[in-house]
């Protein structure tokens, strides 16, 4: 082999050199008309290289041959290094990795200029000639590497499974290889260097972590394609987790993809791990500095972009906070509640217990966890996570401290999402907010204060829904009218059991309880409205997405029409006629529209009894009239 | 309001040694791989011919064939609903989407002599208005603007000073929704008027192209006819009585960038590829996370409630700022041009695969409903009531029988106190009455009823209001 200082050694050190410039500056300023000019130039130069190296492994080693004959399928890729194969060090070994590298890099070339067959024969070679070596420090890089590059090719054909095969081979192989050696292996590049130029211990540790790092993100994928999510869920996780580790992140960016990463336990109610990913990302984001002053920003273009950018990722996350609280305190609801929505005060004992148990078996459950941060980072992470707890509320002492936090959130998520400017946005906060009063009044026992906080929401909501205009914002405008109409549905319920509870009837009750019937079937009503055609008709078919709600808009204001409480005969006999209206309107719709029926079962059933059961009711009063008269 | 998806084939730029592999009969569009053979029936995802059903397909690549279809069909098919819808008060939007060269704009501008949906569209509008005004029906402002949004920077494209057309920012105002902010409005009276805007902005969508020759295909050019009319009468019921009388309406006609240059990474805004490919670089990590974020619940079936999570992805500028198009408050008519020429196989079938798809690319927000257990229970009771009512025969024994009564059946018997007080208080009033009466000569005057007693109040009001109703 030609000695590493000969001049011809030289020139192959500079060919690459050039390959490398081409590929990644010049072909940057490619034209659009010729995008590869540079890569195909690069190619060339890659071929050169190649054909000088071929031709110092004939030179040098008559009797090996170089073609390679292992009986070896194409397709599958099993883990090397077994049986009889030249050390990864030897002479033979170097050779081979160095062909293998270039073979690589021509692999690359190929494909990244469309030609995805020739690419993939190129990688193959690459393969067959490390095959022969045992795992080492000097070729590990292109083990890895070579599979990384054909799990995308694979998966760009479709074929996820060969992907997949590839690319755990590279995880196993990155994997065994730390537990044998664990040194800084050579880099790919660093084949075609002359010596002063070979890198630092730490510069090679960082290049061979990112591309396991990406062998990773590349598996993440994978799963995530075959519906592997929680599989998927965890090779994030863990891609995210050595980005920090290894310095190689953009802190903003990192923040939300972290916060991002939260909103996929929570749907998984893995609110541990989802805490961990919120707190980490609240503090990597302030890693990303200070906030423009609004005097800079309008100084200069670029202090507004970054102030811009800054203020909206904070808010966001933010907004993946009030989901947190929200989301375990509708959770824990789900598991206290009885069959009508009250709190089930044997589960709650039963469930205090069973945390008790667990406690211990938690603090182990998180050791084992993989924990984001450095040693910088880690402890206000920590910091940040006793501020909340994960576990789910079980009492009012603990729903409400989750709700002051999902709160405090929503204040600071409502400073960069104003009204003026972020209307969707900002109402879908002011919702969050509104859901986190209704999952704490859950847990409220007084029921004058439950009905205070169902009062809050309607504070919040009802100016907005009325300032709405719903050209721009109808479905918004529906999903507020329709909250609005169970909220007050709701106080009315309350003050009814209230006045239950008082055993006692005032005029300011019945005051009271009738304007919230009437205030849930004004908004009822809206909402009906809201689904009519310009000229005020309300049409025959409903579609998909109002059909339910619609129905069950029609069915509670049936109901709601018969509780008004009304000393006069004529006014009861009045409304008694429009709620039997309105179930009548259900039993019809599904008679003309069968495929309805499976959508409000249950509504449906109900309506068609009182339909045939009011008419009773309303006799009973008809005659009672007459009889008074 | 529905969307309607036309497909409009174009043959015009088909050399001669090309082969046509696109069939259309009735609203069915048929595209033939030519490369698998014929005869050969493998696994569906190899078939020879793929069909595909929209709500219109037009074949415009010949008019002396007996299935062309002139631009006046396509017109009335499709333009003349977006005029009604506009005039009604609803929002427009009219996409038009294919690879370049597959006849958008022919589809939208057309040629000389053979004008496209924009300036037919704008004819109707400009016609309907001057008679209408003639009647004096109502009165009209029309101003129209023109973006493009580039690599998700909005653009102004008939700025006249040019000071800050760059960058501009899209914001949401809650009575007159999404809008970019500085984007110049300009006042239009006829079509002219609209046409040399669209040629001015036309111009400075390429001149912008450094050195790029295909800038159009890349970028997303909305042009918006705001559209204001105020009518002395009331308008034709809306909802709403306080719905002023001038109504606002807005067209959107959207040239969409070239197909072929929607990537997977959505730098486009829309997201096309399919299948399992592999973002290479780790900037896509939040693609994925925010992906998985949003699938993960879909496996269970749409029976258990989904949890709701914020994630944070972006919208694009596109899909943003037409948000009202595309959630359901409008009419919304997309186009998709293909080329029926062979060499343009995979391109046509992803347009057409995309078509298919483009109703359900807008995330519709739903209603979330509480669930009515409650209110079911209570109904369950107060029919088994009923039933015993029935069953009984003797009506008025068990209405009032104290078995099983609820706290509103108490309420209901209470209604013995209540009446009471009412009465008494109706006497008061009728004493009142009857005291104005012979006092005050003036008729028709409206009169407050007296101050109540502070218990009463409620009843009061109560009545009032039912009379109301």
């Amino acid at each position: 082999m030609a000695s590493t200082y000969s001049a011809e050694w030289r020139s192959v050190c500079e060919k690459f050199r050039r390959a490398q410039h081409l590929t990644d500056v010049e072909s940057k300023k490619d034209p659009e008309n010729d995008p590869f000019r540079s890569k195909y130039k690069a190619r060339e130069v890659l071929k050169e290289i190649y054909n000088i190296l071929k031709r110092y492994d004939s030179e040098d080693n008559e009797s090996e041959q170089t073609g390679g004959d292992h009986d070896r399928d194409d397709d599958h890729d099993g883990e090397p290094g077994c049986g009889s194969a030249h050390p990864g060090d030897s002479a033979a070994g170097l050779r081979a990795a160095r062909l293998g590298a270039i073979e690589y890099f021509l692999g690359v070339n190929h494909v990244e200029t469309e030609e995805l067959s020739a690419g993939e024969e190129h990688l193959m070679n690459c393969m067959k000639l490390l095959d022969k070596c045992l795992v080492s420090r000097e070729n590990v890089s292109v083990f890895i590497q070579a599979r990384n590059q054909l799990g995308i090719l694979w998966a760009g054909r479709d074929e996820i499974e060969k992907a997949q095969g590839f690319l755990e081979t590279a995880e196993s192989i990155y994997l065994r290889y730390m537990k044998e050696d664990g040194q800084p292996p050579t880099d790919l590049a660093e084949f075609f260097v002359g010596e002063e130029e070979e890198l630092s211990q730490q510069e090679r540790t960082r290049r061979f972590e990112m591309a396991y790092t990406h062998t990773l993100y590349y598996l993440a994928q994978v799963y995530k394609n075959q519906e592997h999510y929680e599989k998927a869920g965890r090779y994030c996780h863990i891609t995210l987790q050595r980005q920090l580790a290894f310095d190689q992140f953009v802190p903003l960016d990192w923040a939300i993809n972290a916060a991002t990463l939260s909103q996929y336990y929570i749907t998984k109610s893995c609110y541990m791990e989802a805490r961990h990913c919120l707190a980490a990302a609240s503090v990597i984001a302030g890693l990303a500095g200070e906030v423009p002053s609004e005097a800079a920003a309008q100084e200069s273009e670029a202090e507004n972009e970054k102030r811009e950018q800054l203020r909206q990722k904070r808010a966001e996350i933010a907004r993946c906070w009030i989901k947190y609280c929200l989301n375990l305190l509708q959770d824990a609801k789900k598991l206290l509640e009885d069959n009508i929505g009250e709190l089930d005060i044997e589960r709650q004992e039963e469930l205090k217990r069973a945390r008790r148990r667990e406690e211990e078996e938690k603090e182990q459950g998180r050791k084992s966890a993989v924990l984001f941060g450095s040693s910088e980072t880690s402890d206000s992470i920590c910091a940040l996570e006793e501020k909340v707890s994960c576990a789910l509320p079980l009492d009012f002492q603990e729903a409400r401290a989750i709700f002051l936090v999902g709160q405090s959130h929503v204040a600071e998520a409502k400073e960069y999402f104003q009204m003026d400017g972020h209307v969707t946005d900002h109402i879908e906060i002011l919702q969050d907010h509104s859901a986190l009063f209704s999952a704490l009044s859950f847990f409220e026992e007084d029921l004058e204060r439950r009905c205070k906080m169902h009062k809050r929401r309607v504070d919040m909501l009802e100016p907005i829904c009325k300032d709405l205009n719903a050209q721009y914002y109808l479905l918004i405008c529906r999903q507020l009218q329709f909250e609005l109409a169970e909220t007050y549905y709701e106080m009315m319920d309350l003050k009814l059991a209230l006045a239950n509870k008082q055993d006692e009837l005032d005029a300011h009750s019945i005051k009271k309880f009738n304007h919230l019937c009437n205030a849930s079937i004004k908004y009822y009503q809206k909402f009906l409205d809201s689904i009519r055609s310009p000229e005020g008709k309300f049409p025959e078919k409903l579609e998909e997405d109002v059909l339910r709600p619609a129905l069950v808009a029609k069915f509670r204001i049936a109901r709601l029409h018969s509780r008004i409480i009304s000393s006069d005969v004529s006014a009861q006999l009045q409304n008694l006629s429009r709620s039997l209206d309105c179930y009548n309107f259900v039993v019809h719709y599904c008679e003309e529209n069968p495929e309805a029926r499976k959508a409000v079962e249950t509504e449906l059933e109900l309506s068609e009894e009182m339909v045939s059961l009011l008419p009773l009711k309303i006799e009973r009063l008809r005659a009672k009239k007459a009889s008074s008269n | 309001m529905a969307s309607l998806h036309g497909v409009l084939a174009d043959t015009r730029e088909i050399e001669l040694s090309a082969k046509v592999i696109i069939h259309m009969e009735g609203n069915k569009t048929s595209i033939t791989n030519i490369r698998i053979p014929e005869g050969i029936s493998g696994d569906s995802s190899r078939e020879r011919v793929k069909t595909f059903t929209y709500d219109f397909s037009y074949d415009s690549s010949d008019s002396r064939s007996s299935t062309f279809a002139s631009q006046e069909k396509v017109f009335k098919d499709l333009g003349s609903d977006v005029l009604k819808a506009a005039f009604e008060g609803y929002n427009a939007c009219i996409f038009a989407y294919g690879q370049t060269g597959s006849g958008k704009s022919y589809a939208m501008m057309g040629n000389p002599g053979d004008a496209g949906l924009i300036p037919r569209i704008c004819e109707g509008l400009f016609s309907r208005i001057s008679d209408m005004s003639r009647c004096d029906e109502a009165s009209f402002r029309t101003e129209v603007s023109y973006l493009e949004i580039y690599n998700e920077r909005v653009r102004d494209l008939v700025r006249r000073k040019s000071n800050k057309t760059f960058n501009l920012r899209v914001r949401e105002h809650p009575k007159d929704g999404p809008y970019v902010e500085d984007l110049s409005k300009h006042l239009v009276q006829n079509y002219s008027d609209v046409e040399e805007l669209m040629e001015a902005g036309n111009l400075n969508r390429t001149t912008a192209s450094t050195g790029m020759n295909d800038v159009s295909s890349r970028s997303h050019a909305i042009f918006t006819i705001n559209f204001t009319q105020a009518s002395p009468l009331p308008t034709p019921a809306k909802f709403d009585a306080e719905m002023p009388r001038e109504t606002v309406s807005k067209i959107h006609l959207v040239d969409l960038a070239g197909s072929e240059r929607a990537d997977s990474t959505g730098a486009t805004g829309v997201r096309l590829k399919e299948g399992g490919n592999i973002n290479k670089s780790l900037v896509t990590l939040g693609n994925v996370i925010s992906a998985l974020a949003d699938l993960s619940q879909d496996v269970g079936g749409s029976q258990v409630k989904k949890k709701q999570v914020f994630v944070p992805y972006r919208d694009s500028v596109l899909t943003w700022l037409l948000k009202d198009s595309l959630g359901g408050n409008s009419k919304t008519i997309m186009i998709a041009t293909i080329s029926p020429a062979d060499v343009n196989y995979g391109e046509t079938l992803s347009t057409l695969r995309y078509a298919n798809r483009a109703k359900n690319i807008i995330n519709k927000p739903t209603i979330n409903e509480d669930g009515n257990v409650k209110l079911i229970r209570e109904l369950r009771a107060e029919i088994a009531r009923l039933k015993a009512l029935l069953a009984q025969g003797n009506q008025i024994a068990l209405l009032d029988s104290p078995t099983a009564l609820s706290m509103e059946e108490k309420l209901h018997q209470n209604e013995a106190r209540v009446i009471e007080l009412t009465k008494e208080w109706t006497n008061k009033w009728n004493e009142t009455q009857d005291i104005l009466k012979f006092t005050k000569r003036p008729q028709g005057v409206a009169m407050a009823p007296p101050e109540l007693p502070s218990s009463l109040q409620g009843c009061g009001r109560m009545s009032t209001e039912q009379q109301t109703e």
